[in-house]
C-alpha cells in the first residue's frame, strides 16, 4: 500500500500549485471560448415553447395559446402576418391519391407548387415532390432521373412524381423514439415540428425518400409566404426538426384539392376519399390497373400508380 | 466457491429476473403496440352534405364560334369579324381534303396533326359555323367536347371520372365548387398532342449539386 | 491506487456502519478528481493535448448546434454520417471491452483480473464516446428531455433507438457501479463483497451482448434499406466487437507495460490474442459470406454492396475505404495465426493496429454509409465527411481518450508523481 504523502500539510503553496492554478483559469476560459457560439444559439423563443408539451397532449386552449405564439414569433423572425391554424381529422375520412402515369409530362410543376404552398427553405429548392424520369419498359428507379433538363415528355420516357406514399403502415412511425410523428385518423402521417429531435431515424427508415430534414434555419422572404398555414402542415418549420408531404392537409382537410394537383396542367392526378365510393379516386382504385411502389415492404402506401393504356 | 454454476445460488437468481422481465417485457410489447393510435373525435360531416347540396363543377368555356378577322376595321375603328360562313357560303364543300397544303387560299399556315380525318369530318359543310358528329348531326363549338368524345370515348369517360385533365377547387364539392378544364383548353383541335414542355425547378440537393453536374440521364 | 486514508475511517474491516459512508465517498469522490488533475509531465503534455483536441471538437459542435447540421457533409440522401458510424463502432468497442470479464469469472483466471479493468474502463470510456456521438448528431440537442419517459414520451417498445437507449445507458450504469464499487473498496481498504458486484459482472456479459444486438437491429429491422435489412448484422457487429475490443487492450497494456511501468502477466496477452484469431476468422467469414449473397444474385438489391466494392455508374469514392479494410483485416488475421506472434512484438501490435482500424471502417464508413447509396429512390448522391464533422469526432475520441486516462490512472497508479513508490498490482488481495 502506497503511503500518503499529500494529506500531510504543506508547506506553503508550491510552484505546482501556481503552475495548477494558471492552466486551471486558462483551461476555463478555453472552454469558455470554445462554447461560446452556443450563447448566440436560441433553440427555443421563449420557455413556453421549451417546454411545450406533445400535440397530442395540449387541451384545445392550450393549442390555440400556442397557435397564437408562433404567429407572433413568425412575425418577430419573418416580419411577415400568418394564420396558423388546427384542423382536426374529419370521420369518415380517409385520404387516396393516384397518379395516371400516361398522362404526366414531368414538367415538375407539382414540385414547384409544393414549394410555395408549403413555405419551404427557398435557397435548396426544397420540396417533397421529386419527379423521376424513367425509361419506358420498366420501373426499375435504377434507371430513373431526377436531374432531366430537356423538353419534356421525351417518346421513350415515363415520369413518375414520388411522395410521401402516407403509408397504412408507416416504418417511419415506429422507428421514431419520442413519438414525434404519427399517422391521424384521416390517413395522413403528420410530424409534430416542436417536438422532433431531429435524430433522422424516420428519414433511414423511410423507403420513399419522403422525409426532408431541415438542415439549416428555413429562408423565405416574406413576400412569397404562404400565409395559410396549419400547425401540422405548412407552417414555417424551425432548424434541425423533420417534416414530409401532409397531403396539404390544412386544405384538404377544409375539402380543398392539394397543391400539387391544382399546379398538375395535364391533371395526372387524382384526390379524394377512399371511404366515399363516389369518389375519383375509388373509381381509378376500381376501374384502372393500379400499382403501387415497393408492396413487398409492407408499407401499404396510400398512393396509388396507374397507366391508361 | 468451487460449485458448479448452476448450482449456484446468484445463476438461479439471474435466470428467474430474466424470466419475468422477458414475460414482463412481452405484456408491455402487447400492450403498447396500439398506443400510438390515439382515437379522436372527428368533425361531423358538413351540413350541407346532409342537406345533400352539392356545389357546382364548371367547366371552363371555349372561345365559342370562332370568328375571323377580316384586317379591316368599321367606322368605329372596331376589326370586322366574319363568321366562318360568310366565306363559306361561296366556296364549294371538298370532302377529301386531309390537310391544309392541299388549300391554295386561306387557312394557309394552319398545323393540322390530327390523324388521317378530313377536314370534314368535324366541321359541318351545311353550316360551317358549328361542327358535325360522324352522324351528321350538328354540335355547337361551345359543346366541342361532345365532339371530342366521340371517339375518344375513353378519355371522356377519364375525364369525367377525374382522371383526366386536372382540377381546380374542392375535392369535397360538399364544401366548395370545382372548376375543370375543356378538352380544348389543352389539346389544339387541329393539333392535339399535348405539346412539350421545359420542365421546371430541378431539384438541388445539398452537397451533390456539383456531383450531380454531368451525368443527366444517367444514374 | 496513490490514495489510502484509511487511518481517519474505521479501522475494522467488514464493519458497515452508514455514517462512515456519508464522509467516506464524498472524499472518495474528491480523491477521484485530485487524481485526475494530479500527475507527472508526461500525464499534464498527454491531457493537455487531448484537451485541445476537444475544445476544438468542443467549438465546432456549438457553431453546428448554432448555424445548423448543414455545415456537415449530410443530405436528405445521406442522412447519417460520420456521427453514427463512429457511434456504431464504438458501442462495438464498449461490448469487446467486456470480452475480458468471461474468463476472469467464468474461468477464475487469477491473472486476467489484473486486466479486467482495463476492459472494464474501456468499457465505459467508449459507452461515454458513443453517447457523444449520439448527441453531436442530433438536429435539436435542446429537445433531449422529450425522450425521458413520464416527462417526454418514449416510444418504447416499438422504436427499436428506445431500447438503444435503455441498454446504452444500463451498461454504463452497471459498468461504472462494477468499476466504483471495486475502487471504492480499495479506498476504504476492505474486501470487496462478492454479492455487490459478481451478479453484476455477469449481466454485463449479457447486457454487452445486448448493447450491440439493439444497435444492429436498429439498421437491420429497416426493410427500404436493403444493405442492412439482413439477419446477419446482428451477429457480424459480435464478431466485429470481439475483434476490435482486445485489439484495443492489448495495445493498452502493450502502452502501459512499456511506457508507464505497469506490469501485467503474459497469459492475459495471450488470452486476448487467442480470442482474437477465432474472432477475426469469424468476422472474415461473415463478410464473405455477405459479399457471397449480395454478389451471385446480382439485381437491384445489391447495388449498394455494387457501389462499396466497385463502385457504380462512375461513383465510386467508397472503394478504397472497403478495401483497405479487408486487406487489413487480413494481414491482421495471417499476423495473429502465426505463432511467431507472441514472440515477436511487433507483429502482435502490428496485428492489433490493422484490426482495429479495419474493423473501424468496416463498421463505419464500410456499414453507415454504404446503406444509404444508392437512396431509397436509387439515386447516387455521395457522402465526405466535411472538417466540422471530422473535427467533432476528433473531439469527442479525445474525450474518450482523456476519461479513460483518468480512469486507468485512478485504478492503476499510473502517470504517478516521482515522488510516489510504485504500485502494486491493482487488484491483488482480491
Amino acid at each position: 500500500m502506497d503511503t500518503e504523502t499529500t494529506l500531510a500539510p504543506k508547506e506553503g503553496i508550491t510552484r505546482r500549485d501556481v503552475l495548477k492554478g494558471l492552466g486551471a483559469t486558462l483551461g476555463l476560459a478555453a472552454y469558455a471560448k470554445a462554447l461560446a457560439p452556443l450563447t448566440e444559439w436560441k433553440p427555443a423563443e421563449s420557455v413556453d415553447e421549451f417546454l411545450q408539451k406533445h400535440y397530442k397532449e395540449l387541451s384545445p386552449v392550450d393549442l390555440n395559446i400556442v397557435l397564437r405564439r408562433l404567429e407572433k414569433d413568425t412575425k418577430d423572425n419573418h416580419g411577415v402576418d400568418v394564420n396558423i391554424t388546427d384542423v382536426k381529422a374529419q370521420s369518415g375520412v380517409k385520404f387516396g391519391y393516384a397518379l395516371n402515369l400516361s398522362i404526366c409530362i414531368g414538367c415538375r410543376k407539382c414540385a414547384e407548387a409544393c414549394h410555395q404552398e408549403n413555405n419551404h427553405d427557398r435557397p435548396s429548392n426544397q420540396s417533397y415532390i421529386r419527379v423521376l424520369e424513367m425509361s419506358k419498359g420498366s420501373i426499375d428507379m435504377e434507371k430513373g432521373n431526377a436531374h432531366y433538363d430537356h423538353p419534356v415528355p421525351q417518346p421513350d420516357k415515363f415520369y413518375m412524381p414520388v411522395q410521401c406514399q402516407q403509408c397504412d403502415n408507416p416504418p417511419c412511425v415506429s422507428v421514431c423514439p419520442v413519438e414525434a410523428t404519427w399517422k391521424e385518423p384521416d390517413g395522413i402521417v403528420v410530424v409534430d415540428y416542436n417536438w422532433c429531435i431531429g435524430c433522422r431515424y424516420c428519414q433511414a427508415a423511410c423507403p420513399y425518400h419522403a422525409r426532408r430534414f431541415n438542415w439549416t434555419k428555413p429562408e423565405i422572404p416574406a413576400k412569397e409566404t404562404n400565409p395559410e398555414q396549419n400547425y401540422l402542415s405548412n407552417r414555417i418549420r424551425p432548424q434541425g426538426v423533420m417534416e414530409k408531404c401532409t397531403f396539404c392537409l390544412h386544405r384538404t382537410r377544409n375539402g380543398r384539392l392539394p397543391a400539387c394537383l391544382e399546379a398538375c396542367p395535364t391533371g395526372a392526378r387524382v384526390f379524394g376519399n377512399l371511404l366515399d365510393p363516389k369518389s375519383e379516386i375509388r373509381w381509378v382504385l376500381e376501374n384502372k390497373r393500379v400499382f403501387v411502389l415497393k408492396e413487398d415492404l409492407g408499407t401499404k402506401p396510400q398512393f396509388f400508380y396507374f397507366f391508361d393504356e | 466457491m468451487e460449485p458448479k454454476l448452476s448450482n449456484r445460488p446468484i445463476a438461479r437468481w439471474v435466470a428467474a429476473a430474466l424470466g419475468v422481465s422477458a414475460v414482463a417485457s412481452a405484456a408491455w410489447f402487447a400492450w403498447a403496440a396500439d398506443s400510438n393510435t390515439i382515437p379522436q373525435a372527428g368533425i361531423p360531416a358538413s351540413t350541407n352534405a346532409i342537406a345533400g347540396k352539392l356545389f357546382p363543377v364548371t367547366i371552363r368555356p371555349t372561345a365559342g364560334t370562332p370568328k375571323v378577322n377580316t384586317g379591316l376595321t368599321n367606322h368605329h375603328g372596331q376589326p370586322v369579324l366574319a363568321s366562318c360562313s360568310s366565306c363559306h357560303a361561296t366556296t364549294k364543300p371538298n370532302i377529301d381534303t386531309h390537310s391544309t397544303a392541299e388549300l391554295d387560299q386561306f387557312h394557309q399556315g394552319l398545323n393540322y396533326a390530327h390523324g388521317n380525318l378530313a377536314c370534314l369530318s368535324c366541321h359541318n359543310a351545311k353550316n360551317y359555323d358549328t361542327l358535325q358528329l360522324a352522324t351528321g348531326k350538328p354540335v355547337e363549338f361551345a359543346n366541342v367536347m361532345t365532339l371530342c368524345a366521340q371517339c375518344h370515348g375513353t378519355t371522356m369517360r377519364d375525364y369525367q371520372r377525374g382522371s383526366h385533365g386536372g382540377m381546380n377547387g374542392y375535392w369535397d364539392l360538399t364544401k366548395g365548387p370545382r372548376t375543370r378544364n375543356n378538352c380544348v383548353n389543352c389539346h389544339d383541335p387541329h393539333a392535339p398532342k399535348y405539346p412539350q414542355a421545359r420542365p421546371v425547378f430541378p431539384p438541388r440537393d445539398r452537397i451533390s449539386v456539383q456531383k450531380n453536374n454531368g451525368t443527366k440521364g444517367e444514374h | 491506487m496513490n490514495s489510502s486514508s484509511t487511518t481517519t475511517l474505521t479501522s475494522k474491516p467488514g464493519s458497515s456502519s452508514k455514517l462512515d459512508h456519508w464522509r467516506a465517498y464524498p472524499r472518495f469522490l474528491s480523491r477521484v478528481v485530485w487524481q485526475a488533475f494530479d500527475g507527472n509531465w508526461l500525464f499534464y503534455v498527454w491531457m493537455i493535448l487531448l484537451t485541445a483536441v476537444f475544445l476544438v471538437g468542443a467549438n465546432a459542435w456549438a457553431v453546428q448546434v448554432r448555424d445548423g447540421m448543414g455545415l456537415t457533409s449530410m443530405s436528405d440522401h445521406v442522412s447519417w454520417g460520420l456521427y453514427i458510424a463512429n457511434f456504431t463502432f464504438l458501442v462495438g468497442l464498449a461490448a469487446g471491452g467486456v470480452m475480458m470479464v468471461i474468463p476472469a469469472y467464468l474461468y477464475h483466471d487469477e491473472e486476467m483480473h489484473d486486466v479486467v479493468i482495463v476492459g472494464e474502463l474501456l468499457a465505459v470510456a467508449a459507452i461515454i464516446m458513443a453517447l457523444c456521438f449520439v448527441v453531436a448528431d442530433l438536429g435539436r440537442p435542446d429537445r433531449f428531455w422529450h425522450l425521458l419517459p413520464g416527462l417526454g414520451r418514449f416510444n418504447f417498445p416499438l422504436s427499436m433507438l428506445t431500447w438503444d437507449v435503455i441498454v446504452l445507458n444500463g451498461y454504463l450504469l452497471i459498468n461504472l457501479h462494477i468499476c466504483g464499487y471495486l475502487l471504492y473498496m480499495r479506498f476504504l481498504g476492505r474486501k470487496p463483497n462478492p454479492k455487490w458486484y459478481v451478479p453484476m459482472v455477469f449481466l454485463s456479459i449479457i447486457w454487452a451482448v445486448s448493447i450491440h444486438t439493439v444497435t444492429a437491429f436498429l439498421y437491420c429491422g429497416l426493410g427500404g434499406r436493403p444493405f442492412w435489412n439482413t439477419a446477419l448484422l446482428a451477429p457480424r457487429f459480435l464478431a466485429s466487437a470481439f475483434v476490435s475490443g482486445p485489439a484495443f487492450i492489448i495495445l493498452a497494456i502493450g502502452i502501459l507495460q512499456r511506457f508507464l511501468g505497469t506490469s501485467f502477466g503474459v497469459g492475459p496477452i495471450r488470452t486476448l490474442a487467442n480470442i482474437m484469431r477465432v474472432t477475426i476468422l469469424i468476422n472474415l467469414l461473415m463478410v464473405g459470406s455477405e459479399v457471397f449473397v449480395e454478389f451471385y444474385t446480382g439485381g437491384t438489391h445489391t447495388s449498394a454492396a455494387q457501389y462499396l466494392y466497385f463502385g457504380l455508374h462512375g461513383k465510386n469514392e467508397l472503394v478504397p475505404w472497403i478495401w483497405s479494410s479487408v486487406g487489413m483485416t487480413i494481414i491482421a488475421a495471417l499476423l495473429l495465426l502465426s505463432p511467431k506472434v507472441f514472440t515477436h512484438g511487433w507483429m502482435l501490435t502490428l496485428a492489433c493496429v490493422l484490426a482495429f482500424c479495419g474493423i473501424w471502417i468496416e463498421k463505419g464508413m464500410g456499414l453507415i454509409i454504404p446503406g444509404f447509396i444508392p437512396s431509397v429512390l436509387h439515386e447516387i448522391v455521395e457522402y465526405r465527411p466535411s472538417l466540422l464533422e471530422w473535427k467533432i469526432s476528433t473531439g469527442i475520441w479525445a474525450l474518450g481518450f482523456m476519461i479513460y486516462t483518468v480512469a486507468l490512472k485512478v485504478t492503476l497508479n499510473v502517470f504517478r508523481k516521482p515522488s510516489s513508490q510504485a504500485g502494486a498490482s491493482p487488484l491483488a488481495g482480491r
